[in-house]
């Protein structure tokens, strides 16, 4: 599947879950903050995504791809309570409408999913395809 | 210097840390969750959770405490789910009396005893439309070593 046919599945998928219409689910939308998707919501849309693209993904998944495998105490800083530079070049990689919002320095752990995107949920859906299928 | 009292003198000495956990869950969101999604039954809830909730004329209520109980737990390991965590790997039954009991398999467990935990706990209570649990981790502290908070983790 192409990245637009996963987009196509995406957005039903975000609809159905969240009780919304399609037309307010776009790509720069945020799933947590401007959505208001809850942790069992984001559950939902991983099962419906599952059936419509045969693509499974876990929900601990979600924290792993944004983190990329970095150990926890390389990813933020303690002391600080902020995502380290080694973090935050992680985050660009997966989240990269983040790069021009200063928020290096700034950006506190428990607020790193407020930024994940129904586009960066796209990505994602589209890394794992790839992987499946190489 | 100020007197103390004994149990704010034991607290102090104790090699222990306790950590909480709460989270609620919307029965119906959760009932919703499970109908539209066969395969969420299984990798939500052990066969144990499901042969004690499945016969109750409220099992909505039931699974939904249960699940809130699986994200308190979670959320007092400090970590949510992470890595190969699953659901099923903090399961939930009853005493004969009724008292649930935490029990942690997998990747959970695995986590637990790096941590040292030494004892898992919950309390849950549910109504028409809301279910609630708290959970209570106490882990063992090793001598000399800090606190870690799980600052980095992006969990959800």
């Amino acid at each position: 599947m192409t990245n637009e046919e996963l987009y196509l599945a995406v957005r039903p998928a975000v609809a159905e879950a969240l009780g919304l219409d399609e037309d307010e689910v776009t790509p720069d939308a945020t799933l947590l903050d401007e959505l208001g998707a809850e942790s069992i919501d984001l559950l939902d849309i991983l099962f419906r995504l599952e059936r419509s693209t045969g693509v499974k993904i876990q929900a601990a998944d979600l924290s792993e791809h944004v983190q990329g495998g970095i150990p926890d105490e390389e990813f933020g800083d303690e002391e600080k309570d902020v995502i380290t530079p080694v973090g935050m070049a992680q985050l660009k990689k997966v989240m990269p409408q983040i790069a021009g919002m200063g928020l290096d320095g700034k950006l506190q752990p428990e607020n790193v999913m407020s930024y994940f995107t129904v586009q960066n949920l796209t990505d994602l859906v589209a890394a794992r395809a790839a992987a499946v299928s190489a | 210097m100020p007197r103390r009292s004994p149990p704010e003198a034991a607290v102090e000495a104790a090699p222990f840390r306790v950590r909480v956990g709460v989270d609620i869950v919307d029965v119906a969101r959760l009932e919703r969750l499970l109908d539209d999604n066969p395969s969420a039954a299984g990798e939500l809830f052990t066969a144990a959770e499901w042969a004690y909730c499945g016969g109750k004329r409220r099992r909505g209520e039931h699974l939904a405490a249960r699940f809130a109980a699986k994200e308190a737990v979670l959320k007092a390991f400090g970590t949510g789910l992470s890595g190969r965590m699953r659901w099923t790997d903090v399961e939930i039954v009853n005493t004969p009396l009724g008292r649930p009991v935490v029990r942690l398999d997998g990747a959970v467990a695995a986590r637990a005893r790096d941590r040292g935990v030494r004892d898992v706990d919950v309390s849950l209570t549910h109504t028409a439309g809301m279910a609630l649990a708290h959970a209570v981790v106490v882990s063992r502290i090793e001598t000399g070593s800090t606190e870690r908070r799980d600052s980095g983790c992006a969990s959800i």
